[in-house]
């Protein structure tokens, strides 16, 4: 089977399956990981030697995230590549990148200081740009000579590292594997469970805007199998009441909870007490009052709860009250 | 070449017999590829329709067809999914047309009181190319703003006393001073704020958004236009629908119109005699000839089409119950000021963008035209501010003790900015001013946006920006940065283009905004 056949075929089971469309539709991000992997290859295999040179630690990893896209094994711009030492010194189509000793005589240098707007400006097409930490340490390795071998504290005076981000926490259970179920709960339900980004462990938003009347106690119950892949619930104007809360208390990774106009009360909200991670409660214009809604802002982990046209009050603010 | 007939000669897993476009040379890997994708797809559409049932079609054409095929599992699919999780997920833009001047809104110049009448420096202007209004004028007086500011707030902002309402909610704001635009005349300058091109037949914010993400609630528009009445007029500028149209984009994500009066959406009543059910029919029958014909001939024109008829027919039961304003407590027309009772005051848009909120309609721009003071302009931008300061101020509020402002970003602002000197005669009481887009200042409230921030800052003149530049297309990067979308991907191909509504010059997302 050619290549278009089977994408198409693919595609084709993407859909029976249940997914939603638009990776079909993208370039799939994996294609992309895997350039960049090639990159980083690339890399490591040429510094492995030094492994505490200013260059492998401090100007390499710059290169590889801001410049290797456009200057590295898959595409040469300006006959240009900076995935090792001795391609950066060979230079590009304008001669050599850099003139050691002299950031402001070498090309590399002087591109990454350029107005932003300037068209010689790099990294071009408004990838984003060096941060001033980053241009600091390619000018001090220049100015020290850009030696390949030049031990990392030999040069004085470089920014620290900023503090690697920490892991993107998951908010939830990748939810592709759930795919069929979760396209067969919308059908069935008439709701929708839309994932809250292309992050697959960012959890699903449960959605009920197009027919909120369809959605009711006995529609939650339903759904039990994709519970803990639901981060935000979006119940508006649906017709659940206190049983139905019982069944959102099951939803173990909600954050996000949107009650207004329905008819849930303080005792129903009991059973909210059992989500560990949930941060925003809309209660607005339900029949809550304050004996059900001071435990929840008690919760750790709450930090809005709005309260308009009920009879619960507020500390600073008579319908809202945040408590950040 | 007829992609439909079945001896189609280029059928791409024929490559082994036939030379295909991967051996041209001189071509680069990517165009000969997505020459490739483009001739399987006709292809596709043209054979595999009936084989593969309309999930798969849907699929492949993204939004537009999924959302009327009754049987699809998957009704509404965007054609992305956010990059990142989201802070916004709806945007109310209150458009002030013809543009207020920032001297007596947002950029105080204190300094200028003591210029009155004096010419503004060679220098400053720059050789700058005016407008034919007053590039004949032989002086350029400064004029200072009538009006007078004071603090507003925890953040102390200076806020004109055009604004007492606005005013109260001065740390819910962000207000950027140093916004910059292309163009100097309206049509042009309104056109890239609201599509990023200049020219016509570019997408409208709205249409990105709907495109891109998707609809909320499938029983209305994913993206919603209000005029509204005007105070005053002079100077009116002329809005039409390539403002809010879908340019390249399939139409169903162009807005729709919202009017006031009995009628909000026109022809949308069934004629007397017809009652809902012989409708329907209708509809269906119709949906089935341009399904028939959709088989045949594979436009996407014919699903949009089709989603167009069964829009209305659902809008037939929704928009009623959104325009029927007697559920609303007392609290409420408290809070909007009487003229919201009255369709298509300024007032009664916003409440309506509120309800609009409310029921998940993702995008709602509303007008307010006859800010372009060339003279009068202490009268009449004290019209236009007694008519849209306490709505504007009533839509922060009652969005945000409803919980909504969290999740919907508020925009506010004009096209461009004003000139600091007098257009016409300058007296005490009177001037205008002309046309500026060196600078000028808009607001962002809530979706994500840093409250109680003041961003970027102009010279003594407000002439020129000394601080923090942010183009049109900063601006409209830094929108979908709150919908979750990153502006450099989200893209539609068009004429051989990956069309971007920040398009291809440079655009960053201000992340200073960011809360
Ligand atoms: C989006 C692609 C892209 C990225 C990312 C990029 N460049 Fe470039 N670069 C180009 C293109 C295209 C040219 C050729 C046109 C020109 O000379 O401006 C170029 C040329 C250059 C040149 C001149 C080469 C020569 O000899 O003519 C230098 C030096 C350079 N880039 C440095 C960098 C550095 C350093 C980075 C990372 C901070 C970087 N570039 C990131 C696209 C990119």
């Amino acid at each position: 089977m050619t290549s278009w056949l089977s994408r198409i075929f693919s595609v084709a089971r993407f859909v029976r399956s249940g997914n939603a469309s638009p990776s079909a539709r993208r370039p799939s991000p994996l294609s992309r990981v895997g350039r960049q992997g090639v990159a980083f290859l690339a890399i490591a295999v040429s510094s492995a030697r030094a492994e505490d040179t200013f260059f492998a630690k401090r100007v390499t990893p710059i290169l590889e995230q801001k410049c290797v896209v456009c200057h590295g094994a898959e595409k040469q711009k300006g006959k240009l590549r900076l995935d090792s030492f001795a391609h950066l010194m060979r230079g590009g189509e304008g001669g050599p990148a850099v003139t050691a000793g002299d950031p402001k005589g070498s090309e590399l240098f002087v591109r990454v200081t350029l107005h932003p707007e300037d068209e010689d400006f790099m990294p071009a097409d408004s990838k984003p740009p060096l941060t001033p930490d980053e241009v600091k340490v390619l000018e001090l390795w220049i100015a020290a000579g850009a030696s390949e071998v030049i031990a990392l504290a030999a040069i004085k005076g470089a920014p620290a590292l900023a503090a690697p981000k920490a892991a993107v926490l998951p908010l939830a259970p990748d939810w592709r594997a759930r795919a069929p179920q979760i396209a067969q709960l919308e059908k069935a339900l008439g709701i929708r469970l839309v994932p809250r980004s292309m992050v697959a462990t960012d959890g699903l938003v449960l959605r009920t805007a197009s027919s909120p009347g369809r959605c009711d106690d006995t529609t939650l119950a339903k759904l039990a199998p994709v519970a803990d892949l639901i981060v935000e619930a979006e119940l508006a104007r649906t017709k659940i009441t206190d049983a139905g809360l019982a069944v959102v208390g099951t939803f173990v990774n909600l954050r996000v909870l949107d009650l207004t106009r329905t008819a849930v009360t303080s005792t129903g909200l009991n059973d909210l007490l059992a989500l560990k991670n949930l941060e925003t409660l809309n209660l607005t214009a339900t029949a809550v009052d304050d004996s059900g809604v001071a435990a929840l802002r008690q919760m750790a982990s709450i930090k809005q709860t709005w309260v308009f046209e009920t009879k619960a009050g507020g500390a600073d603010n008579p319908t809202a009250a945040a408590k950040k | 070449m007829n992609p439909h007939s079945s001896d189609h000669p280029l059928c791409s897993d024929h490559g082994g017999e036939h030379p295909t476009v991967l051996d041209l040379p001189h071509v680069p890997l990517g165009l000969k590829r997505e020459w490739l994708d483009l001739e399987t797809r006709r292809h596709f559409l043209g054979q595999g329709v009936k084989a593969l049932g309309w999930a798969g079609l849907a699929t492949l054409l993204g939004r537009s067809a999924p959302n009327l095929l009754a049987n699809s599992p998957i009704p509404g699919a965007p054609a992305f999914l956010p990059h990142y999780a989201p802070k916004a997920k709806r945007a109310i833009y209150l458009f002030m047309a013809g543009s207020p001047s920032q001297f007596e809104t947002w950029d105080y110049k204190p300094a200028l009181a003591d210029l009155f009448d004096k010419d503004l420096p060679e220098s400053v202007r720059g050789g700058q190319t005016l407008t034919g209004m007053t590039a004949s004028q032989t002086r350029f007086p400064i004029a200072p703003s009538i009006y007078k500011f004071a603090r507003h707030g925890k953040a102390g902002r200076f806020i004109s006393e055009l604004f007492p309402y606005t005013a109260k909610v001065s740390d819910e704001l962000c207000v950027i001073k140093s916004l910059h635009t292309d163009a100097i005349n309206h049509e042009p300058a309104i056109l890239q704020l609201t599509t990023g091109n200049m020219f016509p037949g570019r997408p409208s914010i709205g249409s990105w958004l709907s495109y891109g993400l998707g609809a909320m609630n499938e029983e209305l528009p994913t993206f919603v236009v209000m005029t509204s009445k005007m105070p005053h007029r002079t100077n009116v500028q002329a809005l039409s629908n390539r403002l809010w149209s879908s340019g390249f984009l399939s139409p169903e994500h162009a807005a729709v119109a919202l009017r006031s009066g009995s009628d909000p959406v026109l022809y949308l009543n069934n004629p007397k005699g017809v009652e809902s059910d012989v409708r329907r029919a209708m509809i269906d029958g119709v949906n089935d000839l341009n399904r028939q014909l959709f088989e045949r001939v594979g436009d996407p024109e014919i699903n949009a089409r089709i989603s167009q008829y069964e829009m209305a027919f659902r809008m037939q039961t929704s928009v009623p119950e959104l325009t029927d304003f007697s559920n609303e407590p007392q609290s409420t027309w408290d809070l909007y000021g009487p003229k919201a009772k009255e369709p298509g005051t300024f007032a009664y848009n916003c409440l309506m963008a509120r309800r609009l909120a409310e029921r998940g309609v993702r995008f709602t721009q509303i007008f307010l035209r006859s800010w372009d003071q060339h003279s009068n302009l202490p009268k009449n931008i004290k019209l236009m501010a007694e008519d849209s300061d306490q709505p504007t101020y009533a839509l922060v509020t009652d969005l945000k003790r409803r919980g909504l402002l969290d999740d919907t970003v508020v925009i506010w602002g004009g096209e461009f900015g004003r000139t600091v000197y007098s257009q016409g005669t300058l007296t005490p009481t009177n001037y205008g001013r002309d046309h500026h887009p060196r600078c000028f200042s808009m607001w962002m409230a809530g979706g994500g946006v840093k409250p109680g921030m003041s961003y970027g800052e102009t010279d003594d003149f407000s002439y020129n920006i000394v601080k923090d530049p942010m183009h049109i297309r900063d601006l409209h990067a830094t929108i979908l940065h709150l919908f979750g979308l990153d502006h450099s991907k989200l893209s539609f191909k068009f004429q051989g283009l990956d069309q971007k509504l920040t398009g291809v010059l440079p655009s960053k997302v201000i992340n200073d905004l960011l809360a």
